[in-house]
Formats: structure tokens, sequence, C-alpha cells
């Protein structure tokens, strides 16, 4: 009896420092440097960067899709032939996140989180759920799919798919303008 | 006994009725608040403001970048008492150049135009040294100091040269000019503490904190006290 009671307890503290694990996971933090980022997607072989400024017609409807105004005038990117690396930041619930998107032929190669700073929703983080975004593509200024949300996350998917969806309307906006 | 019980309830009387007044006036205006609009007054008077800790604010860095006063209240960066821009690192100072001001924190530039407008923020990714140690100025250009070296660069920010210069003038922290702290106050606190609340808090004791209600506490039991002796000596009137 006292043998199988140890045992019990013995699962039960395996099991909360599982929990804890998990936890710790998905916690608050920078996950990889800006620098570091862009470095990865070009393999080292930097591009120059450049900057899009937001003004005219490009702010509202920046706006639009973030649904709130741009806070700052200009945002800058990375582009190697068809491949554009952008680092944006939307806030989620209070705290600002910040992405990095790749654009690769006007669709999304890959989102990553790379400072998650919310106390909560840090599951956006996984990979299984940024895989949702891969190859997804603009329509009529959304995004072509359906994300499935998070429970309990669901400030920080409207962020990511906000930023994944202006990521890929400014891909769109240099290509034309350039 | 009836000459004790008249002298006691006499002494609770006198001990108590400055209470007793301040209660029934205080609690007559609170029960005509919104006729009387005191939950739209408000009391700015300094000490009145440091007693509820609304009367003043502390800033973590301040620099006086002409003609603007940029301060960072933990992540948010303030330019007079407008919140522009959030940044995670201490800010370390800042530079006007001709129209741009760069901010610098250790892992970013941060970039403002002429009227005080966020640009962007420029980290080592757009070629920005990294690990800086302060900003400053030589002949108009920009320079920073990391701790790789000394950067000179040019109004763009996106080419940086390693180079060693004597006569840098470098950013330095300000105190915070009394006009913008008073902006910054009405921004975090609001306007002020409103006539009701105080008359609320004189109300139930609390503008004296927890000795306050205690004091009202024990006014209570005097008034319970005091009736019970009235109502006792009035019964002993009719034996």
């Amino acid at each position: 009896m006292n043998r199988t009671h140890n045992a019990f307890w013995q699962l039960m503290f395996i099991s909360l420092l599982f929990c804890s694990f998990t936890v710790t996971v998905f916690a608050r933090g920078v996950n990889q440097t800006n620098e570091d980022f862009i470095a990865e997607t070009f393999s080292n072989d930097l591009p120059k960067s450049k900057v899009v400024w937001i003004k005219d017609d490009l702010r509202p409807a920046i706006a639009n899709i973030l649904g709130h105004e741009y806070a700052g005038l200009r945002i800058r990117y990375w582009q190697k032939a068809q491949r554009t690396a952008w680092i944006l930041e939307e806030i989620g619930k209070e705290s600002p996140i910040t992405f990095g998107v790749v654009v690769t032929d006007g669709k999304i190669e890959q989102v990553k989180v790379l400072a998650y700073r919310e106390s909560r929703g840090g599951e956006i983080q996984q990979r299984a759920f940024t895989r949702q975004y891969a190859d997804a593509k603009l329509s009529e200024q959304k995004l072509d799919r359906h994300i499935d949300g998070i429970s309990g996350a669901t400030l920080s998917v409207r962020a990511m798919t906000s930023v994944v969806t202006l990521a890929l309307y400014l891909t769109q906006f240099i290509n034309q303008t350039e | 006994m009836n000459r004790r019980m008249r002298s006691l309830h006499r002494s609770m009387g006198a001990a108590i009725a400055l209470f007793v007044l301040i209660l029934s006036i205080t609690g007559i205006l609170l029960n005509h608040s919104s006729d009387l609009k005191l939950d739209k007054h408000y009391l700015t008077w300094p000490w009145l403001l440091s007693h509820y800790g609304v009367g003043d604010v502390k800033a973590d860095a301040i620099f006086l970048l002409e003609p603007f006063v940029i301060s960072q209240f933990g992540t948010e960066i303030f330019v007079n008492a407008k919140p522009v821009t959030n940044a995670q690192r201490p800010l370390l100072g800042g530079v006007v150049l001709d129209e741009v001001i760069v901010l610098a924190t250790d892992d970013a530039l941060i970039l403002l135009n002429s009227e005080g407008e966020f640009i962007e923020r420029m980290s080592a990714a757009a070629g920005v040294p990294p690990m800086i140690q302060n900003i400053g100025l030589f002949h108009g250009a920009p320079v920073i100091q990391t701790r790789e070296g000394m950067w000179r660069s040019d109004f763009m920010l996106d080419k940086w040269e390693l180079i060693s210069l004597q006569g840098v003038g470098w950013s330095l922290p300000s105190p915070m000019p009394e006009s913008t702290k008073k902006q910054l106050v009405k921004y975090f606190h609001g306007e002020g503490v409103t006539v009701e609340h105080v008359l609320l808090d004189v109300h139930n004791g609390r503008i004296l904190g927890p000795i306050g209600v205690w004091l009202l506490d024990l006014v209570g039991i005097l008034l319970t006290i005091l009736s019970l002796t009235g109502i006792w000596m009035w019964l002993r009137r009719f034996r």
C-alpha cells in the first residue's frame, strides 16, 4: 500500500515537472535576434536592406490590414531575387511580438516568432502552428486560407495573421513600384 | 449612578462631536454628488496629489534633444508627454541630425522625424554596430561607442566606419523640465483627484490610511454607546 502511495506521488511529481517544462518551452523572451534571422534566411550572404515609406494610399491600406494605424513612418526589408524578408512587430494583447516573415514568389515561405513578450498565448511560437501559413497567398488583401486558432491565444494568433498578411501586401507593393 | 452616566454621556458627546460633524457634512455632500458634479471637479493641490501618490512621475531615462524632451518609462518612449514607440532595452542617449532625431539603446537606433514621430528602429540587421554604449556627434556626424570601438556614420545611418576620434560630444542625461513633468503627471494620473473621491475617503476614514479606518470604527462604537446611554437616561426620567 505504502509503495503504491509512493509511486503515485512520484508520478504526480514527474507530471508536474513535465507540465512546467512545456510551459517553459513557450515562455517569453527572444528566440532569435533580428540579425540572426536575416543571416539565416539569406545564408549569411546578406542583401543590403531597403525601406518602404508608409505614405499616401499605403497608410490606409496597412491600417485596414492591421485594424489600426501603423506606428512608424517606414518599414525595412531585405530582398534577394524572389525572396523578401520582413521583420515586423505587432501587439498581441499588451506587448509587442516580433515576427520574421519570408515571402517567396508572392507566397509565405516562413514565419517565425523572433521575440515573444506576452504572458499568455506563447503557443503561436510552435512550428506546428506556424506551418499553417506556409504557401499562404494574398486574396483581396486577406489570406487565401483559414487559420485555426488556439484557445487562450486568440489575440496572438490575430497578430500573427495580420503580420503575415501585411508582409504579403508589402511585398506585392514593392514589387509593383520597383 | 444617573449622574455618572450623564457625565459619561457628555464627555463622549464632546469627544465625537467633530467626527459627527465631518461625517454628516461629507455624507450630505456625497448624497448629492451627481447634482453637485463632485465627480467632475478635480483637486490638484500638490500635497493632496502627493498623498495619493499621483503627484510625481519618475522616468527611467531623460534626454533633452531640442526642441523635445525624450524620456523612457519602462518600455515606453515619450516625446514630451506623448508615447511614440517602445524600447525593450534602456535608452542610452540621443542626438539631433538635420531632419532626424536618433535615440540609442544597446541593440538598436530609434529614429524620429523632426516632428517627433517614430520612423523606425534600426538594429544590427540594418548594419548598425551592436552592443552600443553611447551616442554622440562629431562635427554634425553621428558617432556611436560600442564595446568594439567607435563608429561614425552619415545621416543615412546604414554605413558605419570604425574610427578613433577626440572631442565627440556624447549624449548626457538631463533632469526632467517642470513643464514636461506636469504634462506627464497629467498623462499618467489624469486631471487630479475628484472632490467625490476625497469626500468619500474623508467619510470612511481612508484619507488617513488604515489608522483612519480604525479611528472611524472607534467613533462608531462611541456613537453606539452614546445612543445607549441616551436611551437609558431618557427611560430613567419615567421611573
